[in-house]
Parts: C-alpha cells; sequence; structure tokens
C-alpha cells in the first residue's frame, strides 16, 4: 500500500503523526502553515491499523491510500 | 486594480439603489443567498452596498476557491471587521506569515494529547449541568446550550480557577462582542455606531480580565492542562515568544470561532433529534455499546461513534452556523472561463451548497444515514483546505460528549410544532429561532 496526501489541503494538525508516527512528521516552514511530510511512503502491513486510524481522524481529510496493484 | 467582465453571470433580482441587496441579506443572508441560487444557478452576482460579489455554488466552485493561494484570493481583507474584536496583532489584524503561526498554536492547543483532557473536563462539565434536571422536564435548548458551551469552553481554554470564577459578566462581554458581528459590520467595523463603541468597550474589560489570569500563571509558574497553557509557551519560528498582551486575543478568537458556532449547532442537534425521535435509541445504543454502564467519556471512544456523527453531519449539512465564507479576489481568478478581478469578492455558502440535489439527493431530508460524500470539498460545514477551521475535531468532539451524557439518561420530545423550529440570523452565526422549547424524559 501507498500513502497519499493532498498536501494543497493540509493544516499540520500533527494527528497524523500521532496515529502513526512511523509514516507521518509535521514541518514547520518559515513563512507558511507547518504540513505534513511522508517519512514512509509504502508502509508495511503491520502498520496498516494505524496509518487507517491516521486517515480516519485527520481533521482536514487529506491522507488517502493507494492499494497495491 | 482589475476589474471584472462577466456579461453572462446573472445579476441577482431586487436590487434597489444604494444599497444593492443589502437590506435583503441583512435580514437573513441564508434566505438570500438560497434565493440568489435558486434564481441563477452555479454564479450569482450581488451588490452590497456597492461592492460586487459572486455567490459560487458546487464542490467545483469550492474546489477552485479553497484551493487558491491567500495571495490570490484572501480571507483577511473581507474579515478585517473582525480586527477590532479579536484586537490588533490576532490573525487578520497580523501579517499573514504571523497568523499562519498562530494558527499553528491553535492546532497544537488541539492535538489528540491536550483533547484527551478535555474530553474529560467537557464530560464533567455537562454531567454537573443536567445533574439537577430530574425525571422530567422543558427546557429552552439554545439558552442551555449556551450556557453549557460557555463553561466548557472557559474550562478547556482558560482552565479549571478561571471557570470556577466564572461569572455572568464574562458571558454578557462576549454577548456585546456578539452583537458587532454584524452584516452591518461587513460594511463599516468603524461607523459610528452604538454596537461598535459597546464592543469596544466590552474587548477591553475583556484584556484585563484574561490579562489576570496570564499574569497569576506567569507568577506562579506551574503548567496547567488548557489552552491558555500552550499559548504561554508559544513560539514564532524566530524564538521570539507569543507576547503576553496578545494573548487575551487568542483567547477571544478561539472563544469567537468555538463559542457559538458550538452551542447553536448542539442546539439545532436537540431539535433534530426531537424532530427524528426514531434515532434517539440507536444512538443511545452507540453511545451505551462503546463505555459501557458506567464508562467514562473518553477522547478515545468520541472519535468512534459513527451514528452520532452521520447525525451531526445532517445536521451541520442543513444548518451551518456560518453561512458565508468570503474571499476578495487580489490578482485575477479564473473559473470555468470567467475572469475575476480584484474589484470581487467570492463567497462559497455552506448554507446553500449543502442542498445541491446532484450532489445531496433530497437535500431538504434528513437523513442521519447519508453516507458521508466521497468529495472532500462536498460537504464544507468548516470551509476547507488551509483555512479550514482548526477547531472542527474539536467542536465535534464537544458537541459528541453533549450528546452522550444527554441520551444516555433522556428523551428529548417537541414542545411546538416541528415546523416552528426556524433557521433564523439575528448576528451571522445561524441558530434555531426562539423559543427553541424540547421537553425531556428520563428513560427507565
Amino acid at each position: 500500500m501507498r500513502v497519499i496526501v493532498d498536501l494543497e489541503l493540509c493544516q499540520g494538525h500533527g494527528v497524523c503523526e500521532v496515529e502513526a508516527p512511523e509514516i507521518f512528521r509535521v514541518v514547520d516552514r518559515p513563512g507558511d502553515y507547518p504540513r505534513v511530510e511522508v517519512i514512509l511512503e509504502e508502509p508495511p502491513v503491520a502498520l496498516r491499523d494505524r496509518l487507517e486510524a491516521a486517515v480516519r481522524h485527520c481533521p482536514n481529510r487529506v491522507i488517502s491510500i493507494e492499494p497495491e496493484s | 486594480m482589475s476589474s471584472t467582465e462577466n456579461s453572462s453571470i446573472p445579476f441577482v433580482s431586487g436590487a434597489r439603489a444604494p444599497a444593492g441587496h443589502y437590506e435583503e441579506f441583512l435580514a437573513n443572508p441564508a434566505r438570500f443567498m438560497l434565493r440568489a441560487w435558486q434564481e441563477c444557478g452555479e454564479l450569482a452576482e450581488f451588490d452590497l452596498g456597492g461592492t460586487r460579489n459572486v455567490l459560487m455554488v458546487g464542490v467545483d466552485a469550492h474546489e477552485a476557491v479553497f484551493r487558491a493561494p491567500d495571495d490570490q484570493l484572501s480571507a483577511a481583507e473581507p474579515y478585517q471587521y473582525m480586527v477590532p474584536v479579536f484586537g490588533e496583532g490576532i490573525q487578520y489584524g497580523a501579517p499573514l506569515e504571523i497568523e499562519r503561526q498562530q494558527v499553528k498554536f491553535l492546532t497544537q492547543a488541539l492535538r489528540p494529547g491536550p483533547m484527551k483532557e478535555y474530553s474529560r473536563v467537557i464530560a464533567q462539565e455537562v454531567e454537573e449541568f443536567i445533574a439537577d434536571w430530574g425525571e422530567e422536564g422543558e427546557k429552552d435548548f439554545y439558552e442551555e446550550f449556551k450556557e453549557l458551551v460557555l463553561r466548557t469552553s472557559t474550562h478547556c481554554l482558560m482552565g479549571s480557577d478561571f471557570r470556577a470564577k466564572l461569572t455572568d459578566e464574562f458571558g454578557s462581554l462576549f454577548h456585546d462582542l456578539e452583537l458587532a458581528i454584524s452584516p452591518a459590520a461587513v460594511v463599516d467595523a468603524h461607523s459610528p455606531d452604538e454596537a461598535f463603541a459597546k464592543r469596544d468597550q466590552a474587548r477591553a474589560r475583556l484584556q484585563d480580565l484574561l490579562m489576570k489570569t496570564v499574569q497569576e500563571r506567569r507568577r506562579e509558574g506551574k503548567r496547567h492542562p488548557d489552552m491558555l497553557q500552550t499559548f504561554l509557551e508559544a513560539e514564532y519560528l524566530d524564538g521570539s515568544r507569543l507576547p503576553d498582551e496578545l494573548i487575551p486575543g487568542m483567547v477571544v478568537w478561539i472563544m469567537f470561532a468555538g463559542f457559538h458556532t458550538s452551542s447553536n449547532t448542539a442546539s439545532w442537534a436537540a431539535v433534530e433529534m426531537a424532530r427524528h425521535p426514531e434515532n434517539q435509541p440507536g444512538i443511545a445504543r452507540e453511545i451505551a455499546l462503546v463505555y459501557g454502564p458506567g464508562g467514562d467519556v473518553s477522547f478515545a471512544g468520541l472519535r468512534e461513534l459513527p451514528f452520532l456523527d452521520g447525525f451531526l453531519g445532517e445536521v451541520l449539512r442543513l444548518h451551518p452556523p456560518l453561512v458565508t465564507l468570503m474571499r476578495k479576489v487580489m490578482r485575477d481568478f479564473e473559473y470555468k472561463g470567467n475572469v475575476f478581478g480584484t474589484d470581487m469578492t467570492l463567497v462559497i455558502s455552506p448554507y446553500v451548497s449543502h442542498r445541491v440535489p446532484d450532489i445531496f439527493p433530497d437535500p431538504e431530508g434528513f437523513n442521519p444515514s447519508r453516507p458521508l460524500h466521497e468529495n472532500v470539498f462536498a460537504s464544507i460545514p468548516f470551509g476547507g483546505a488551509r483555512r479550514k477551521c482548526p477547531g472542527n475535531a474539536f467542536a465535534l468532539l464537544q458537541v459528541k460528549a453533549i450528546f452522550c451524557a444527554l441520551l444516555s439518561r433522556y428523551r428529548l420530545e417537541l414542545v411546538d410544532p416541528p415546523d416552528s423550529y426556524q433557521d433564523v440570523m439575528p448576528s451571522l452565526i445561524l441558530r434555531p429561532s426562539e423559543p427553541c422549547r424540547l421537553r425531556y424524559r428520563r428513560i427507565g
């Protein structure tokens, strides 16, 4: 599976970082809003539940999962 | 400066010189927006006291507007009337790069860690609030929830000491601020108006009241589990601290963004529950499943209530507290073959867009099982993209905590005929009409 984030919609709340710190990290950007950075684009299946929690609880609904093709 | 030339965009009927549609807008913005869309469709131009505005309806319009950068479509420009309310140096009264960092301070205060504490606080406040409600009775749920949300929000924001000392004065100062957020303020927030003079007095008094707590906390030096703590520790990216004298403005900003919007949503939710009582047992069962008998309301539990989420989704779809979201064009903005120039303000209306039948079939029907629309720009009660209300998760958490306590004990019934509960807008925040009477009865 692959993590997709619509960065234009991200406000950097950091909920995903709390749910799945192995996958997401929020970074400050001078002059702009903080924004998420995907540090593990293709996480192992073991992280699936936490990734799904991040998707479900993102206040801006910006994360999606692309299944293995 | 570029002017807009789009002869193809229909102009809403009924404009009268010199104020255009201002009077009709003033009477009820929600109803006016709805009429504009019904008459003109996806794009509708209207005139507010000599200013050009275009209502843009539908998911494509939302996406185009919400994705546009701030230097092209500005949210700060049309909302300058909020500056005297929150204070200079706060939000739209600050430069863009400062405002963005202030939003970050808000999101830091609303992360899952602090939210766990707020869940506990809110649940406790609700329990205390309804402790003396007895077996059954009748109450005005607009008034009740206003008082309850004032208590929960001041507790989460300012901490237990401030909350314990909460007086009627605090609420009435906010009421004075609220009265100045009128369509008249949209046109000129500094005109010689009694409401604006009272606003400035109330804001000055709030500065003193809140500053006292800031100073006490600095002296005391102990950490507290509230939003104020986040602001006391907040640092801009250059390492400088958020100045103490701006902290009251941060508090007023959040109170404003979250107080009436949340309490009005809770009131409408109560009315819809009473209008559609068949949903109440289902919601109560879901709550019981998550908590079990005597279980504590927790953050994790509140996040996993899909039926209640669906119910509140419908409440926010039909009664979004903010009915217009405005953006001033700062440089040419193109949308579907039209070019909007810097003489134009673009208006997105959640109230109207949530009633488009292509997106929400049977739009006036209240359907808590309506699936969440896959397009993230379909349902926009909190706005969208990077200007979305950063408190959206907190707001839902708060309203859910209220109904968890309430529906575990009581069932709600209408007192008046179902259609007598109407959307009204005495200020710019939508609310149910008065009286908002409901009956409650304890369940066996």
